[in-house]
Protein backbone atom coordinates (compact mmCIF):
# COMPACT_ATOMS: atom_id res chain seq x y z
CA UNK A 1 0.00 0.00 0.00
CA UNK A 2 1.09 3.47 -1.11
CA UNK A 3 1.47 5.73 2.52
CA UNK A 4 1.23 9.54 1.95
CA UNK A 5 4.69 11.18 2.52
CA UNK A 6 4.79 14.77 2.30
CA UNK A 7 8.12 15.99 0.90
CA UNK A 8 8.40 19.40 3.03
CA UNK A 9 8.84 16.89 6.20
CA UNK A 10 12.34 15.04 7.39
CA UNK A 11 11.56 11.68 8.49
CA UNK A 12 12.91 9.11 11.32
CA UNK A 13 13.31 5.30 11.12
CA UNK A 14 10.89 5.30 14.19
CA UNK A 15 8.17 6.75 11.78
CA UNK A 16 8.35 10.25 13.00
CA UNK A 17 8.14 13.35 10.87
CA UNK A 18 9.38 16.47 11.90
CA UNK A 19 8.79 19.83 10.28
CA UNK A 20 11.93 22.36 10.95
CA UNK A 21 10.82 26.35 10.93
CA UNK A 22 14.21 27.91 12.44
CA UNK A 23 14.64 26.29 15.88
CA UNK A 24 11.30 24.79 15.89
CA UNK A 25 10.86 21.61 15.49
CA UNK A 26 7.38 19.74 15.27
CA UNK A 27 7.16 16.43 15.99
CA UNK A 28 4.34 13.49 14.54
CA UNK A 29 3.95 10.22 13.51
CA UNK A 30 4.03 9.05 9.97
CA UNK A 31 1.02 8.10 7.72
CA UNK A 32 2.66 4.37 7.64
CA UNK A 33 3.13 4.32 11.68
CA UNK A 34 -0.93 5.38 11.82
CA UNK A 35 -1.90 3.05 9.40
CA UNK A 36 0.50 -0.19 10.90
CA UNK A 37 -1.04 0.53 14.52
CA UNK A 38 -4.88 0.80 13.87
CA UNK A 39 -7.12 2.29 15.90
CA UNK A 40 -5.30 4.79 18.07
CA UNK A 41 -7.19 5.03 21.01
CA UNK A 42 -4.78 7.05 23.63
CA UNK A 43 -1.56 9.52 23.66
CA UNK A 44 0.06 10.41 26.27
CA UNK A 45 2.32 13.75 25.96
CA UNK A 46 5.24 15.42 27.92
CA UNK A 47 5.07 18.46 29.74
CA UNK A 48 5.68 21.78 27.99
CA UNK A 49 9.62 22.70 29.10
CA UNK A 50 10.46 19.07 29.24
CA UNK A 51 14.23 18.74 28.68
CA UNK A 52 14.14 15.56 26.05
CA UNK A 53 17.26 14.47 24.34
CA UNK A 54 17.71 12.57 20.82
CA UNK A 55 16.42 9.40 21.14
CA UNK A 56 14.67 9.77 24.00
CA UNK A 57 11.17 8.30 24.61
CA UNK A 58 8.57 11.78 24.78
CA UNK A 59 5.05 9.82 25.47
CA UNK A 60 3.43 7.01 24.02
CA UNK A 61 0.46 6.08 21.55
CA UNK A 62 -1.52 3.43 21.80
CA UNK A 63 -4.06 1.39 19.96
CA UNK A 64 -6.75 -1.29 21.25
CA UNK A 65 -3.56 -3.84 21.00
CA UNK A 66 -0.55 -2.07 21.50
CA UNK A 67 1.72 0.65 23.28
CA UNK A 68 4.35 2.19 21.25
CA UNK A 69 6.84 4.78 22.55
CA UNK A 70 7.52 7.89 20.67
CA UNK A 71 10.76 9.07 20.56
CA UNK A 72 12.18 12.55 20.46
CA UNK A 73 14.80 12.70 16.72
CA UNK A 74 16.39 15.70 18.63
CA UNK A 75 17.67 17.33 22.02
CA UNK A 76 15.73 20.47 23.28
CA UNK A 77 12.99 21.64 25.17
CA UNK A 78 9.24 21.32 24.80
CA UNK A 79 7.75 24.68 24.11
CA UNK A 80 4.54 23.14 23.04
CA UNK A 81 2.36 20.09 23.33
CA UNK A 82 -1.29 19.59 21.14
CA UNK A 83 -3.67 19.87 23.89
CA UNK A 84 -6.58 18.05 21.52
CA UNK A 85 -5.02 15.06 21.21
CA UNK A 86 -5.14 13.32 24.63
CA UNK A 87 -8.88 13.90 24.03
CA UNK A 88 -8.94 13.27 20.19
CA UNK A 89 -6.36 10.59 19.69
CA UNK A 90 -8.12 9.70 16.58
CA UNK A 91 -6.44 12.25 14.86
CA UNK A 92 -3.61 10.31 14.77
CA UNK A 93 -5.12 8.24 12.16
CA UNK A 94 -7.08 11.08 10.14
CA UNK A 95 -4.40 13.24 10.52
CA UNK A 96 -0.95 12.41 10.69
CA UNK A 97 0.37 15.31 8.85
CA UNK A 98 -1.74 18.28 10.28
CA UNK A 99 -4.36 17.83 12.96
CA UNK A 100 -2.50 15.32 15.01
CA UNK A 101 0.76 16.78 15.06
CA UNK A 102 2.22 16.46 19.02
CA UNK A 103 4.90 17.98 20.27
CA UNK A 104 7.27 21.51 19.32
CA UNK A 105 10.80 21.57 20.37
CA UNK A 106 13.27 24.46 20.65
CA UNK A 107 16.42 22.87 19.20
CA UNK A 108 19.66 22.40 21.02
CA UNK A 109 22.09 21.12 18.59
CA UNK A 110 20.98 21.86 14.77
CA UNK A 111 23.85 19.67 13.59
CA UNK A 112 21.01 16.76 14.66
CA UNK A 113 18.79 17.73 11.71
CA UNK A 114 21.54 15.72 9.73
CA UNK A 115 20.88 12.67 10.79
CA UNK A 116 17.11 12.84 9.91
CA UNK A 117 15.53 11.25 6.45
CA UNK A 118 14.69 13.09 3.30
CA UNK A 119 11.18 11.91 2.02
CA UNK A 120 13.25 10.32 -0.65
CA UNK A 121 15.43 8.25 1.99
CA UNK A 122 12.25 7.28 4.63
CA UNK A 123 10.24 5.91 1.23
CA UNK A 124 13.30 3.85 0.53
CA UNK A 125 13.13 2.87 4.28
CA UNK A 126 10.16 1.79 3.86
CA UNK A 127 10.23 -0.52 0.97
CA UNK A 128 13.25 -1.98 2.15
CA UNK A 129 10.95 -3.67 5.55
CA UNK B 1 6.74 -26.18 13.07
CA UNK B 2 5.64 -24.62 9.79
CA UNK B 3 2.60 -22.42 10.33
CA UNK B 4 -1.12 -23.45 9.73
CA UNK B 5 -3.65 -22.05 7.40
CA UNK B 6 -7.97 -22.37 7.89
CA UNK B 7 -9.52 -23.28 4.61
CA UNK B 8 -10.80 -19.37 4.87
CA UNK B 9 -6.95 -18.28 4.86
CA UNK B 10 -7.33 -17.04 1.08
CA UNK B 11 -10.56 -15.40 1.70
CA UNK B 12 -8.39 -13.65 4.80
CA UNK B 13 -6.23 -12.09 2.14
CA UNK B 14 -8.61 -11.01 -0.41
CA UNK B 15 -9.74 -8.95 2.00
CA UNK B 16 -7.02 -7.51 3.27
CA UNK B 17 -6.80 -8.68 6.41
CA UNK B 18 -3.54 -8.07 8.80
CA UNK B 19 -2.56 -11.22 9.57
CA UNK B 20 -0.54 -12.70 12.33
CA UNK B 21 0.50 -16.35 13.97
CA UNK B 22 -1.46 -17.29 16.22
CA UNK B 23 -1.40 -20.83 18.05
CA UNK B 24 -0.06 -22.36 14.94
CA UNK B 25 -2.59 -20.55 12.81
CA UNK B 26 -1.59 -17.40 10.25
CA UNK B 27 -4.86 -15.94 11.50
CA UNK B 28 -6.59 -12.82 10.63
CA UNK B 29 -6.11 -9.87 13.24
CA UNK B 30 -8.23 -7.09 11.64
CA UNK B 31 -9.37 -6.38 8.52
CA UNK B 32 -10.78 -2.69 8.62
CA UNK B 33 -10.77 -1.30 12.02
CA UNK B 34 -10.67 -3.17 15.47
CA UNK B 35 -13.20 -0.47 16.73
CA UNK B 36 -15.65 -0.85 13.58
CA UNK B 37 -15.17 -4.84 14.28
CA UNK B 38 -16.26 -4.29 17.42
CA UNK B 39 -18.99 -2.15 16.86
CA UNK B 40 -20.63 -4.33 14.41
CA UNK B 41 -20.67 -7.28 16.50
CA UNK B 42 -22.62 -5.05 19.23
CA UNK B 43 -25.22 -3.51 17.25
CA UNK B 44 -25.65 -5.54 13.91
CA UNK B 45 -23.32 -8.62 13.33
CA UNK B 46 -19.67 -10.03 12.13
CA UNK B 47 -18.50 -13.27 11.13
CA UNK B 48 -15.09 -14.38 12.57
CA UNK B 49 -13.10 -17.62 11.05
CA UNK B 50 -12.45 -19.63 14.39
CA UNK B 51 -11.52 -22.78 12.77
CA UNK B 52 -8.00 -23.01 14.56
CA UNK B 53 -10.09 -23.86 17.59
CA UNK B 54 -9.94 -27.94 18.01
CA UNK B 55 -12.90 -30.17 17.73
CA UNK B 56 -13.11 -33.43 19.54
CA UNK B 57 -15.97 -36.24 19.27
CA UNK B 58 -16.56 -38.35 21.70
CA UNK B 59 -19.05 -41.70 20.53
CA UNK B 60 -20.39 -44.47 22.64
CA UNK B 61 -22.69 -46.14 25.73
CA UNK B 62 -19.82 -43.72 28.11
CA UNK B 63 -19.72 -40.93 26.45
CA UNK B 64 -22.04 -38.81 28.72
CA UNK B 65 -19.87 -40.63 31.68
CA UNK B 66 -16.56 -39.70 30.12
CA UNK B 67 -16.75 -35.60 29.22
CA UNK B 68 -18.26 -35.79 33.05
CA UNK B 69 -15.77 -37.54 34.89
CA UNK B 70 -12.93 -35.06 32.30
CA UNK B 71 -14.91 -31.65 33.13
CA UNK B 72 -15.24 -29.68 36.47
CA UNK B 73 -19.20 -28.77 35.53
CA UNK B 74 -22.26 -31.08 35.32
CA UNK B 75 -22.49 -32.45 32.34
CA UNK B 76 -24.45 -36.17 33.24
CA UNK B 77 -27.42 -33.61 34.09
CA UNK B 78 -27.57 -31.11 30.93
CA UNK B 79 -30.41 -32.04 28.67
CA UNK B 80 -29.69 -33.12 25.26
CA UNK B 81 -28.60 -30.58 22.39
CA UNK B 82 -27.37 -28.35 25.29
CA UNK B 83 -23.93 -27.15 25.81
CA UNK B 84 -21.68 -26.75 29.06
CA UNK B 85 -18.84 -24.71 29.57
CA UNK B 86 -16.25 -25.74 32.04
CA UNK B 87 -12.68 -25.82 32.92
CA UNK B 88 -10.74 -29.02 32.51
CA UNK B 89 -8.37 -29.39 35.49
CA UNK B 90 -5.72 -31.88 36.48
CA UNK B 91 -5.81 -34.05 39.67
CA UNK B 92 -4.23 -31.20 41.55
CA UNK B 93 -7.03 -28.96 40.21
CA UNK B 94 -5.05 -26.73 37.50
CA UNK B 95 -6.34 -25.82 34.69
CA UNK B 96 -4.93 -27.38 31.56
CA UNK B 97 -7.94 -26.03 29.25
CA UNK B 98 -11.49 -24.41 28.93
CA UNK B 99 -13.63 -26.07 26.78
CA UNK B 100 -17.69 -26.15 25.51
CA UNK B 101 -19.02 -29.46 25.51
CA UNK B 102 -21.84 -30.42 23.36
CA UNK B 103 -24.41 -32.94 24.05
CA UNK B 104 -25.62 -34.05 20.48
CA UNK B 105 -26.93 -36.84 22.04
CA UNK B 106 -26.91 -39.17 25.03
CA UNK B 107 -24.23 -41.06 23.28
CA UNK B 108 -22.63 -38.53 21.26
CA UNK B 109 -20.30 -35.51 22.54
CA UNK B 110 -18.58 -32.70 20.32
CA UNK B 111 -15.87 -30.89 22.67
CA UNK B 112 -14.84 -27.69 21.53
CA UNK B 113 -11.02 -26.65 22.82
CA UNK B 114 -8.66 -23.90 22.60
CA UNK B 115 -6.26 -24.47 19.42
CA UNK B 116 -3.66 -23.36 21.57
CA UNK B 117 -3.87 -26.32 23.82
CA UNK B 118 -5.40 -29.14 21.14
CA UNK B 119 -2.57 -31.36 21.75
CA UNK B 120 -2.24 -30.79 25.39
CA UNK B 121 -6.09 -31.84 25.80
CA UNK B 122 -5.87 -34.35 23.73
CA UNK B 123 -3.05 -36.23 25.00
CA UNK B 124 -4.69 -35.75 28.28
CA UNK B 125 -8.73 -36.96 27.63
CA UNK B 126 -6.84 -40.22 25.63
CA UNK B 127 -4.59 -40.93 28.78
CA UNK B 128 -8.00 -41.53 30.75
CA UNK B 129 -10.20 -43.16 28.45
CA UNK B 130 -9.48 -47.12 29.46
CA UNK B 131 -12.65 -48.20 31.77
CA UNK B 132 -14.97 -46.35 29.39
CA UNK B 133 -16.86 -47.60 26.79
CA UNK B 134 -16.72 -44.91 23.97
CA UNK B 135 -14.62 -43.41 21.62
CA UNK B 136 -12.45 -40.24 21.07
CA UNK B 137 -11.69 -38.74 17.65
CA UNK B 138 -9.79 -35.58 16.99
CA UNK B 139 -11.74 -33.71 14.19
CA UNK B 140 -9.84 -30.61 14.38
CA UNK B 141 -8.40 -31.06 11.00
CA UNK B 142 -11.94 -31.77 9.57
CA UNK B 143 -13.96 -29.21 10.64
CA UNK B 144 -14.10 -25.22 9.83
CA UNK B 145 -15.35 -23.22 12.26
CA UNK B 146 -17.39 -19.73 11.67
CA UNK B 147 -18.75 -18.06 14.19
CA UNK B 148 -21.53 -15.59 13.32
CA UNK B 149 -22.22 -13.41 16.42
CA UNK B 150 -24.24 -10.19 17.07
CA UNK B 151 -27.98 -8.84 17.21
CA UNK B 152 -28.50 -9.35 13.87
CA UNK B 153 -27.10 -13.01 13.62
CA UNK B 154 -30.24 -14.93 14.01
CA UNK B 155 -32.22 -13.16 10.81
CA UNK B 156 -29.11 -13.35 8.93
CA UNK B 157 -29.31 -17.08 9.42
CA UNK B 158 -32.83 -17.64 8.87
CA UNK B 159 -32.65 -15.13 5.77
CA UNK B 160 -30.22 -17.70 4.46
CA UNK B 161 -31.86 -20.70 5.28
CA UNK B 162 -29.74 -22.61 7.80
CA UNK B 163 -32.34 -21.76 10.80
CA UNK B 164 -35.70 -23.20 10.15
CA UNK B 165 -36.65 -24.82 13.65
CA UNK B 166 -38.27 -21.66 15.66
CA UNK B 167 -36.89 -22.56 19.13
CA UNK B 168 -33.38 -22.49 19.43
CA UNK B 169 -32.44 -21.19 22.77
CA UNK B 170 -28.81 -19.58 24.02
CA UNK B 171 -26.23 -22.69 24.89
CA UNK B 172 -27.95 -25.31 22.86
CA UNK B 173 -26.90 -27.00 19.69
CA UNK B 174 -28.86 -29.14 16.36
CA UNK B 175 -27.10 -31.50 13.46
CA UNK B 176 -28.65 -30.56 10.49
CA UNK B 177 -28.35 -30.73 6.87
CA UNK B 178 -28.02 -27.58 4.34
CA UNK B 179 -27.60 -27.94 0.70
CA UNK B 180 -26.72 -32.12 1.39
CA UNK B 181 -23.89 -30.85 3.81
CA UNK B 182 -24.11 -31.96 7.50
CA UNK B 183 -23.80 -29.30 9.67
CA UNK B 184 -23.37 -28.61 13.33
CA UNK B 185 -24.96 -25.19 14.98
CA UNK B 186 -24.64 -24.21 18.41
CA UNK B 187 -25.62 -20.82 19.51
CA UNK B 188 -22.66 -20.21 21.62
CA UNK B 189 -20.13 -17.72 21.02
CA UNK B 190 -17.36 -15.34 22.60
CA UNK B 191 -18.84 -12.09 22.75
CA UNK B 192 -21.21 -11.98 24.71
CA UNK B 193 -24.20 -10.90 22.24
CA UNK B 194 -26.21 -13.52 20.55
CA UNK B 195 -24.96 -16.05 18.20
CA UNK B 196 -23.96 -19.03 16.53
CA UNK B 197 -21.26 -21.19 15.95
CA UNK B 198 -21.19 -23.18 12.96
CA UNK B 199 -19.07 -26.32 12.20
CA UNK B 200 -18.89 -27.76 8.64
CA UNK B 201 -16.75 -29.28 6.04
CA UNK B 202 -14.31 -26.81 4.54
CA UNK B 203 -15.47 -25.75 1.54
CA UNK B 204 -19.29 -25.49 2.75
CA UNK B 205 -17.16 -22.48 5.34
CA UNK B 206 -15.85 -20.90 2.65
CA UNK B 207 -19.16 -20.20 0.52
CA UNK B 208 -21.17 -19.86 4.33
CA UNK B 209 -18.26 -17.15 4.94
CA UNK B 210 -18.98 -15.40 1.57
CA UNK B 211 -23.07 -15.45 1.55
CA UNK B 212 -23.00 -14.36 5.24
CA UNK B 213 -20.99 -11.25 4.07
CA UNK B 214 -23.10 -10.84 1.27
CA UNK B 215 -25.78 -10.54 3.50
CA UNK B 216 -24.06 -7.87 5.31
CA UNK B 217 -22.03 -9.48 8.16
CA UNK B 218 -19.15 -7.93 9.01
CA UNK B 219 -15.64 -9.57 9.06
CA UNK B 220 -13.65 -9.58 12.28
CA UNK B 221 -10.71 -10.58 13.39
CA UNK B 222 -9.02 -12.06 16.75
CA UNK B 223 -8.17 -8.64 17.78
CA UNK B 224 -12.29 -7.10 17.83
CA UNK B 225 -12.71 -10.96 19.36
CA UNK B 226 -10.08 -10.34 22.68
CA UNK B 227 -12.30 -6.87 23.19
CA UNK B 228 -15.40 -8.08 22.63
CA UNK B 229 -14.63 -11.17 25.33
CA UNK B 230 -13.11 -8.58 27.80
CA UNK B 231 -15.79 -6.10 27.75
CA UNK B 232 -17.75 -8.82 28.73
CA UNK B 233 -14.95 -10.75 31.21
CA UNK B 234 -15.20 -14.07 29.48
CA UNK B 235 -11.73 -15.25 30.56
CA UNK B 236 -9.00 -16.78 27.80
CA UNK B 237 -6.78 -19.42 28.59
CA UNK B 238 -3.11 -18.18 28.96
CA UNK B 239 -4.61 -15.01 30.92
CA UNK B 240 -7.10 -15.60 33.39
CA UNK B 241 -6.69 -19.55 33.29
CA UNK B 242 -3.43 -21.12 32.90
CA UNK B 243 -1.42 -24.47 34.30
CA UNK B 244 -0.72 -22.49 37.67
CA UNK B 245 -4.28 -21.62 38.83
CA UNK B 246 -7.27 -23.73 39.64
CA UNK B 247 -10.53 -22.49 38.34
CA UNK B 248 -11.26 -21.21 42.28
CA UNK B 249 -8.65 -18.74 41.54
CA UNK B 250 -10.06 -17.01 38.34
CA UNK B 251 -13.90 -16.74 39.02
CA UNK B 252 -14.81 -20.16 38.01
CA UNK B 253 -16.47 -21.39 40.89
CA UNK B 254 -19.53 -21.43 39.47
CA UNK B 255 -18.35 -24.16 36.88
CA UNK B 256 -17.04 -26.68 39.62
CA UNK B 257 -20.03 -28.78 40.96
CA UNK B 258 -18.20 -30.21 44.13
CA UNK B 259 -21.38 -32.14 44.57
CA UNK B 260 -21.43 -33.73 41.51
CA UNK B 261 -19.48 -37.64 41.17
CA UNK B 262 -16.29 -38.03 40.67
CA UNK B 263 -14.37 -36.07 38.47
CA UNK B 264 -10.42 -35.03 37.59
CA UNK B 265 -9.63 -32.84 40.36
CA UNK B 266 -12.08 -33.22 42.82
CA UNK B 267 -10.66 -33.93 45.78
CA UNK B 268 -7.72 -31.32 45.33
CA UNK B 269 -10.71 -28.54 44.36
CA UNK B 270 -12.76 -29.85 47.70
CA UNK B 271 -9.50 -29.30 49.78
CA UNK B 272 -8.49 -26.14 48.10
CA UNK B 273 -7.94 -22.24 48.97
CA UNK B 274 -7.67 -19.90 46.82
CA UNK B 275 -4.95 -18.12 46.39
CA UNK B 276 -6.16 -15.31 44.08
CA UNK B 277 -9.02 -13.26 43.51
CA UNK B 278 -10.30 -12.63 39.76
CA UNK B 279 -11.23 -8.66 39.85
CA UNK B 280 -12.54 -6.35 37.06
CA UNK B 281 -11.21 -2.98 36.74
CA UNK B 282 -11.53 0.07 34.73
CA UNK B 283 -9.68 3.47 34.31
CA UNK B 284 -10.54 6.76 33.55
CA UNK B 285 -7.18 7.53 32.05
CA UNK B 286 -4.87 5.37 30.50
CA UNK B 287 -5.32 1.62 29.29
CA UNK B 288 -4.51 -1.25 31.47
CA UNK B 289 -2.54 -3.83 29.77
CA UNK B 290 -1.67 -7.19 30.50
CA UNK B 291 1.39 -7.75 33.24
CA UNK B 292 0.66 -4.35 34.63
CA UNK B 293 1.10 -4.36 38.51
CA UNK B 294 -1.71 -4.21 40.49
CA UNK B 295 -1.27 -1.91 43.78
CA UNK B 296 -3.34 -1.23 47.10
CA UNK B 297 -3.46 2.34 48.46
CA UNK B 298 -0.11 1.93 50.21
CA UNK B 299 1.69 1.02 47.00
CA UNK B 300 1.90 -2.60 47.75
CA UNK B 301 1.94 -4.74 44.73
CA UNK B 302 -1.33 -7.25 45.13
CA UNK B 303 -1.27 -8.87 41.70
CA UNK B 304 -0.79 -8.32 38.11
CA UNK B 305 -3.09 -7.06 35.29
CA UNK B 306 -4.08 -10.77 32.97
CA UNK B 307 -5.68 -8.99 30.01
CA UNK B 308 -6.16 -5.49 29.50
CA UNK B 309 -7.24 -2.99 26.99
CA UNK B 310 -9.58 0.08 25.93
CA UNK B 311 -13.52 -0.64 26.34
CA UNK B 312 -15.23 0.24 22.29
CA UNK B 313 -18.12 0.69 23.92
CA UNK B 314 -17.20 2.37 27.17
CA UNK B 315 -14.34 4.01 25.77
CA UNK B 316 -12.36 3.71 29.17
CA UNK B 317 -9.37 1.32 29.98
CA UNK B 318 -10.51 -2.36 31.14
CA UNK B 319 -8.77 -4.82 32.65
CA UNK B 320 -9.01 -8.27 34.93
CA UNK B 321 -6.69 -8.87 37.33
CA UNK B 322 -5.45 -11.43 39.67
CA UNK B 323 -4.70 -10.45 42.62
CA UNK B 324 -3.47 -11.71 45.93
CA UNK B 325 -6.27 -13.14 48.05
CA UNK B 326 -4.83 -13.29 51.23
CA UNK B 327 -3.30 -9.25 50.30
CA UNK B 328 -6.45 -8.00 48.65
CA UNK B 329 -7.49 -4.90 50.31
CA UNK B 330 -10.51 -4.39 53.10
CA UNK B 331 -11.05 -1.00 51.34
CA UNK B 332 -11.18 -2.01 47.78
CA UNK B 333 -9.29 0.66 47.02
CA UNK B 334 -7.03 -0.60 43.86
CA UNK B 335 -4.25 0.91 41.05
CA UNK B 336 -2.47 0.22 38.46
CA UNK B 337 0.83 0.92 37.43
CA UNK B 338 1.38 2.32 34.13
CA UNK B 339 4.87 3.75 33.02
CA UNK B 340 5.93 4.39 37.00
CA UNK B 341 2.43 6.00 37.90
CA UNK B 342 -0.23 4.53 39.83
CA UNK B 343 -3.67 5.32 38.70
CA UNK B 344 -6.50 4.48 40.83
CA UNK B 345 -8.79 2.12 39.23
CA UNK B 346 -12.72 1.47 39.61
CA UNK B 347 -13.27 -1.77 40.95
CA UNK B 348 -16.90 -3.75 39.11
CA UNK B 349 -18.26 -6.45 40.37
CA UNK B 350 -20.24 -7.25 37.30
CA UNK B 351 -19.10 -7.44 33.48
CA UNK B 352 -18.31 -3.71 32.13
CA UNK B 353 -20.78 -3.93 29.94
CA UNK B 354 -24.20 -6.62 29.59
CA UNK B 355 -23.65 -8.40 26.33
CA UNK B 356 -27.57 -9.22 24.37
CA UNK B 357 -27.48 -12.63 24.22
CA UNK B 358 -30.58 -13.81 25.58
Amino acid sequence: MAHNIPTDLKYTKDHEWTKIDGNIVTIGITDFAQSSLGDIVFVELPEIGKNLKAHETFGVVESIKSVSDLFSPVSGSVVEINNDLPASPELCNAEPYSGAWMIKIKLSDSSELNSLLSANDYENFLSSL
Amino acid sequence: MTIQKTSLHNEHLILKAKMAPFAGFDMPLQYTSVKEEVQAVRTSAGIFDVSHMGEFLVEGMDAVAFVDFLITNDFTNAQDRKAVYSPLCRDNGTVIDDLIAYKLGHQRVLICVNASNIKKDWDWMSSHLSGFNCTLKNLSDDYSLLALQGPKAESLLRELGLLEIKEFPYYSIMETSFQNEAIIIARTGYTGEDGFEIFSGHHFAQKLWRDLISLGAKPCGLAARDVLRLEVCYPLYGHELSDDVTPLDSGLSWTVKLNKALFIGKQALLDYLPKFQLIKLSLDKGIPREGYEVLDSNARVIGKVTSGTMSVVTGKGIAMALVSKEKNPTDKKYFINIRNTNYEAQLHTKAFINGGHK
